[in-house]
């Protein structure tokens, strides 16, 4: 197989991964990753997304980061068992340091998302995200691919979810299920719902 | 659960005096989205909802406005009178709302029973269903209020 | 085994070590501003350090603007014009600001931060608004809720204020109240005595800054004011005037009269003063001395009602009807009314039947 041949092959493969990870595969209806931010920030419909757009962002570029510091620190150097320190710690500077650059160049990016960064530092969807790269051997571009999708696809969850909370405002509901009882409830009936998808996309 | 950083901020300005004396949450330690989810159990169990609540108090405060601070009597039960200071009052929710310093107070003569409110307490409980905290000076007991009102 | 151990404790040791220095260094390059230059009108420019949000790092600089929040964009009173420097504007600001406004680059100071020179707009008259340090040097009761408080001014000596305006009063930390607060009162002394500066303050139950002037404040102690603010004032013209306020509202009244008395201004006048029972009247005399004084003015006050087993000889009812019985021919006059909006929306309604044009219709709502 010649380089650029691989290459094509690689983009074809975290297409299907980017695909998989939003619907078949998706990290948090699937999996029930990052739920505790899931079930506290998805009242409205506006922080749902500035959320989102933070998880989006911080997953894709920690799954890049780590799969470099994995192959190229934490292989050569025998310390794969470290793995979920290093990743944790990764992760922390990381958003520490991407919340510090947008602060100076762009104010209103970082009065839409900043205030959530901090929070998700500690998502354990961002963790489980670079973790599965890890398990399943992605190579890097197929890892940026599923960064994303998994980015996505939390998104879309939190975004869905908000969606039908806000709806849920105003109707009655049995006092011992308001607010995360009947948040949990939904949750369990979207990932029914994305079950469905199972078959669409082989891996 | 943990609190967003709007949230905790949102607390932060209730419990100072920044806007009110005393602040808004007075004395009580349960967290804002406590305090609500009691008060509108309160509510829940008279039977009545926010709107009713709401609509009545603007009502009596809008009767006693022709007497321009001098007491008068509504409905043939409550003697009502509106006090206004200078200035004005913002709604500490970090929206754009702010309020003429007007207290309407309430007294139903026979029983001797008194309430009053401020135009600030009527967006507060319209808006946010906030009464305020136990110890506030401009707390509200949503039973107490029912009682007098209704 | 033990080699292995400490080896890679080592290493992760090492790759926090490196993280944690990367962050500090980043945080030193990213949060260091330098010293920026504020440009203001094209007259002053301030050097200060960046970094900080613009309302503060003007307040630092003795350069106030109207904020009632402290600073948390809650109030949305601290717009300024940021010409140049200032960047987009921020969703916290979008709420309080409309299209005109951001199209002529008006900002909330509060979320504005410094972070590079700027160039800002702020109206000459809140320029000129300085903080003076004074003495309380007399307090008067005038009823059972309303005192005069007098100050002197230490530094600086001497104020310049137009009759009808303002000054912020700045409560201290006291007793429950862990912050500082401004509250606004409007100036009730002569402009003449320029080394001196009276409120008129009603209690407010529960206000933070009222029970402060009422319970703790004493002669002899400081207070910070700052100021003079605010549009309302008389005109140049020689229309009649009508006066109209209650209570603490007779404050920017009292200060223009004493300024009418000061220039011989013949012009006609007629105050009514609304007050709801007769413990509520206030400065008769000083009134009265005024009619002596004045070469056209006229003191109407009403009580809408008495006690038992007291007796009122002038006009009874609310200030409308007072108003509505005595003033005739009122086309051409003028009306300054401060109050409660309450009270100043029935006189308005009032006024314009008695055919008053509305721009001839000024007021300071207690606002």
């Amino acid at each position: 197989m010649n380089p650029e041949q691989s290459f094509n092959v690689q983009i074809w493969q975290a297409f299907i991964v980017f695909f998989s990870a939003i619907f078949t595969q998706n990290i948090l209806l699937i999996y029930f990753l990052g739920l505790c931010s899931f079930v506290g920030v998805s009242k409205q419909l506006k922080t749902a997304v500035g959320l989102g757009m933070a998880v989006i962002f911080v997953m894709t570029s920690t799954c890049a980061i780590n799969w470099f510091v994995y192959h190229y620190v934490l292989v050569p150097l025998h310390l794969e068992f470290y793995r979920f320190i290093i990743f944790i710690i990764i992760i922390a500077a990381f958003v520490q340091f991407i919340e510090m650059v947008i602060d100076r160049y762009s104010p209103v990016l970082y009065h839409n998302l900043g205030i959530f960064l901090p929070l998700i530092t500690v998502n354990c969807a961002i963790l489980g995200a670079v973790l599965f790269m890890v398990i399943r051997e992605y190579t890097f571009i197929v890892s940026v691919g599923f960064g994303l999708g998994s980015g996505i696809g939390w998104f879309l969850a939190i975004m869905a979810m908000a969606g039908i909370r806000e709806r849920l405002a105003n109707d009655r509901i049995p006092r011992g299920l308001q607010g995360p009882g009947i948040t949990l409830v939904i949750a369990g009936l979207m990932a029914l719902a994305f079950i469905g998808f199972t078959g669409v996309l082989q891996q | 659960m943990k609190e967003s950083p709007e949230t905790q901020k949102l607390e932060k300005i209730l419990r100072s005096t920044k806007i009110s004396a005393f602040g808004f949450m007075g004395t009580d330690p349960r967290s804002l989205s406590e305090i609500i989810s009691s008060d509108l159990t309160d509510i829940r169990e008279l039977g009545i909802t926010i709107a009713k609540i709401v609509s009545r108090m603007k009502e009596i405060t809008a009767k006693a406005e022709p007497a321009l601070g001098s007491s008068i009597k509504i409905d043939n039960k409550l003697d009502v009178r509106i006090d206004e200071a200078k200035g004005r009052i913002i709604c500490p929710w970090p929206h754009p709302a702010s309020f003429p310093i007007r207290i309407t107070y309430v007294e139903n003569p026979q029983t001797g029973e008194k309430i009053q409110w401020t135009d600030l307490n009527i967006h507060l409980i319209e808006e946010h269903n906030f009464f305020e905290g136990k110890g506030s000076p401009y707390r509200i007991e949503p039973k107490e209020l029912a009682k007098i009102i209704f | 085994m033990i080699i292995t151990l400490i080896i890679s404790v080592l290493i992760v040791s090492a790759i926090g070590a490196a993280l944690a220095f990367v962050l500090v260094l980043s945080e030193k390059k990213f949060n260091d501003y330098g010293q920026c230059k504020i440009n203001i009108n094209e007259e002053k420019e301030l050097i200060v350090t960046g970094g900080k949000n613009l309302l503060s790092a003007l307040g630092e600089e003795k350069i106030f603007i109207p904020s009632a929040c402290g600073g948390r964009g809650t109030c949305g009173l601290c717009k300024l014009k940021v010409l140049e420097g200032g960047g987009s504007v921020l969703p916290t600001e979008e709420p309080f600001l409309d299209k005109a406004e951001i199209a002529s680059n008006m900002r909330l100071s509060c979320q504005v931060k410094v972070r590079n020179d700027l160039k800002i707009f702020i109206p000459p008259e809140l320029f000129a608004i300085r903080e003076y340090n004074c003495k309380c040097v007399e307090i008067t009761d005038l009823t059972y809720d309303i005192k005069q408080f007098r100050f002197e001014l230490v530094d600086p000596s001497n104020i310049n204020f137009i009759p009808g305006q303002f000054m912020q009063f700045l409560t201290p930390v006291y007793d429950t109240n862990t912050e500082e607060t401004y509250r606004a009162y409007s100036i009730s002394s002569d402009p003449a005595d320029k080394n001196h500066i009276e409120l008129i303050i009603r209690l407010v139950p529960n206000g933070i800054c009222t029970t402060y002037c009422f319970k703790y404040l004493k002669i002899g102690d400081p207070v910070r004011l700052n100021g003079p603010y605010g549009l309302f004032r008389l005109t140049d013209t020689d229309a009649p005037i009508v006066f109209i306020a209650g209570g603490s509202g007779m404050a920017p009244i009292k200060c223009m009269l004493h300024h009418m008395k000061n220039t011989n201004n013949k012009r006609k006048a007629t105050y009514y003063f609304g007050a709801n029972k007769l413990k509520d009247l206030c400065c008769v005399d000083l009134m009265h001395q005024f009619e002596k004084e004045l070469a056209n003015f006229r003191f109407v006050p009403s009580v809408a009602a008495t006690e038992p087993g007291e007796t009122w000889a002038g006009v009874k009812g609310l200030v409308t009807n007072a108003i509505n019985d005595d003033l005739q021919d009122a086309s051409n006059s003028e009306a300054y009314l401060c109050g409660s909006p309450g009270m100043i929306d029935a006189v308005i309604k009032l006024l314009r039947q008695k055919g008053i044009d509305e721009k001839n219709i000024f007021y300071d709502k207690f606002e």
